[in-house]
């Protein structure tokens, strides 16, 4: 029970946090530096998951995937299955739930990279692509890579609103968080300990990675 | 004939120029934050103009009457800001052809050796920004520039940080290297003998207006003392 939990929770997090890389790059560039009507609002939309209790999130994840509503319907004809208590339905709510540490860090990398890099970029002809892969991204490396490791971490320390979305169905949405709840009500304690000693070893690793990245200096890319 | 008619509120300034130029060396000078440099950011298309029109070799770059701004990656300029903007994770050689693929490197490889013997940054070449002095970096910053074989050339003070003796002969190659492209040069310049040795045209700026000088030994002589 307690491998096979870490590993969903191992896979949920590399499966949430590897969609989250694509989704939140394009999204941290607009809201870094996009000028439209509504700005204020995608970004509070955004940053909704850091203060909104993750029952409720999940509550209105699973009210959106309902096998009656559009997309639950749309899920169960292209897939034969139901999107809610699946492991897809978790990696969907985990992605809204993680949006905010991955799109943040970004942000925040994307605005401290110099202007004069960027307009260096425009009045040198390099397109979208080139100004993408060759200044913007080595010049935020470190916001990437934080933003990698949030989410990661965020993700395997999920709790509520893994429980509303997917329930906690063994070898399919039961993730470690779930199973330390059940073995301490279990009272099974040398395994309760176990577990929430791997837990604890990966959320101290990763946000090591993370500080000694900072302290590096990557997020603007100033040290050669 | 390119023209040149804006009118930029920049902060406190109210930028006015109006002038015209041919494939030429113009030298701008004025008193700190007379809005050179801000003249020269409405030409590479990094501001756009409150109201005006640009046109450059016969084509619009900027026409508020229409709302046509043409983008900064579209202009074809080269540019050397005071600040060289070198990105600091790539090798000088890196900074210079950043944007050019490697098929187009192979093509420009003449064209490479020719800008780096003739701004004399052979020996920089695999070193990094930090490891520039500012005079250096700001070589690298003109070799960038003009490897792209830019239409126009804005220069924002690029000899300040250069030692009296390869100012000099930068002035000089600079000057050969224009007449080979045939380029338009718009460089801001303190500096008497920058006008004196490279000027087809002088404009003098004072609180965001442009004065317009010929390139008559009588204008160059009453520059000197304006400058």
């Amino acid at each position: 029970m307690m491998w096979e939990a870490l590993f969903i929770s191992l896979k949920l997090a590399t499966v949430t946090t590897a969609i989250l890389l694509v989704i939140a790059m394009p999204l941290a560039y607009l809201l870094a530096f996009g000028h439209f009507r509504g700005r204020t609002m995608l970004e509070t939309i955004v940053a909704l998951p850091l203060v909104l209790p993750p029952t409720v999130l999940g509550y209105f994840v699973l009210l959106l995937i309902a096998p009656d509503t559009w997309i639950g319907e749309s899920w169960q004809a292209w897939f034969d299955s139901t999107l809610a208590f699946s492991f897809s339905g978790m990696v969907t709510a985990s992605i809204l739930y993680s949006l905010p540490f991955a799109v943040q860090p970004m942000q925040h990398a994307l605005l401290a990279i110099p202007k004069n890099w960027l307009e260096m970029a425009h009045t040198q002809q390099l397109n979208l692509w080139q100004r993408a892969s060759r200044v913007i991204l080595p010049a935020a490396k470190g916001g990437v890579l934080a933003a990698v490791a949030l989410a990661f971490a965020h993700t395997m320390g999920e709790f509520g609103v893994v429980l509303m979305v997917g329930g906690s169905i063994p070898s399919e949405t039961r993730v470690a968080s779930i199973a330390l709840f059940e073995l301490v009500e279990m009272q099974q304690d040398s395994r309760a300990n176990q577990l929430a000693l791997v837990l604890l070893s990966v959320s101290f690793a990763v946000l090591t990675v993370v500080y000694a990245v900072n302290r590096r200096g990557l997020a603007v890319g100033v040290r050669p | 004939m390119n023209q040149l008619r804006v009118q930029h509120k920049v902060g406190d300034l109210c930028l006015h120029a109006h002038a015209s130029f041919d494939r030429e060396w113009v030298v701008i000078s004025g008193e700190n934050g007379a809005g050179k440099t801000s003249l020269l950011r409405l030409l590479a298309g990094l501001d756009a103009a409150d109201d005006g029109q640009i046109s450059i070799n016969g084509n619009v770059w900027l026409d508020t009457s229409s709302n046509f701004v043409l983008n900064p990656e579209n202009r074809h300029v080269g540019c050397v800001w005071a600040d060289s903007s070198l990105l600091p994770w790539l090798t000088a050689m890196a900074n210079i052809t950043l944007g050019v693929s490697r098929q187009g490197r192979i093509e420009k490889e003449a064209w490479l050796r020719e800008l780096v013997q003739g701004l004399e940054i052979e020996a920089l070449m695999q070193r990094r920004p930090h490891a520039l002095s500012s005079g250096e970096a700001q070589r690298v910053a003109l070799a960038r520039a003009l490897y792209a074989c830019p239409e126009m050339l804005l220069l924002d003070e690029p000899f300040s940080a250069q030692a009296p003796a390869i100012r000099s002969r930068l002035r000089d190659w600079l000057k050969g290297i224009r007449q080979q492209l045939q380029i338009s040069v718009l460089m801001v310049s303190h500096d008497a003998e920058d006008a004196r040795v490279l000027a087809d045209q002088h404009w003098y700026m004072r609180q965001g207006h442009l004065l317009v000088e010929a390139g008559t030994a009588a204008d160059k002589s009453r520059w000197k003392n304006m400058a």
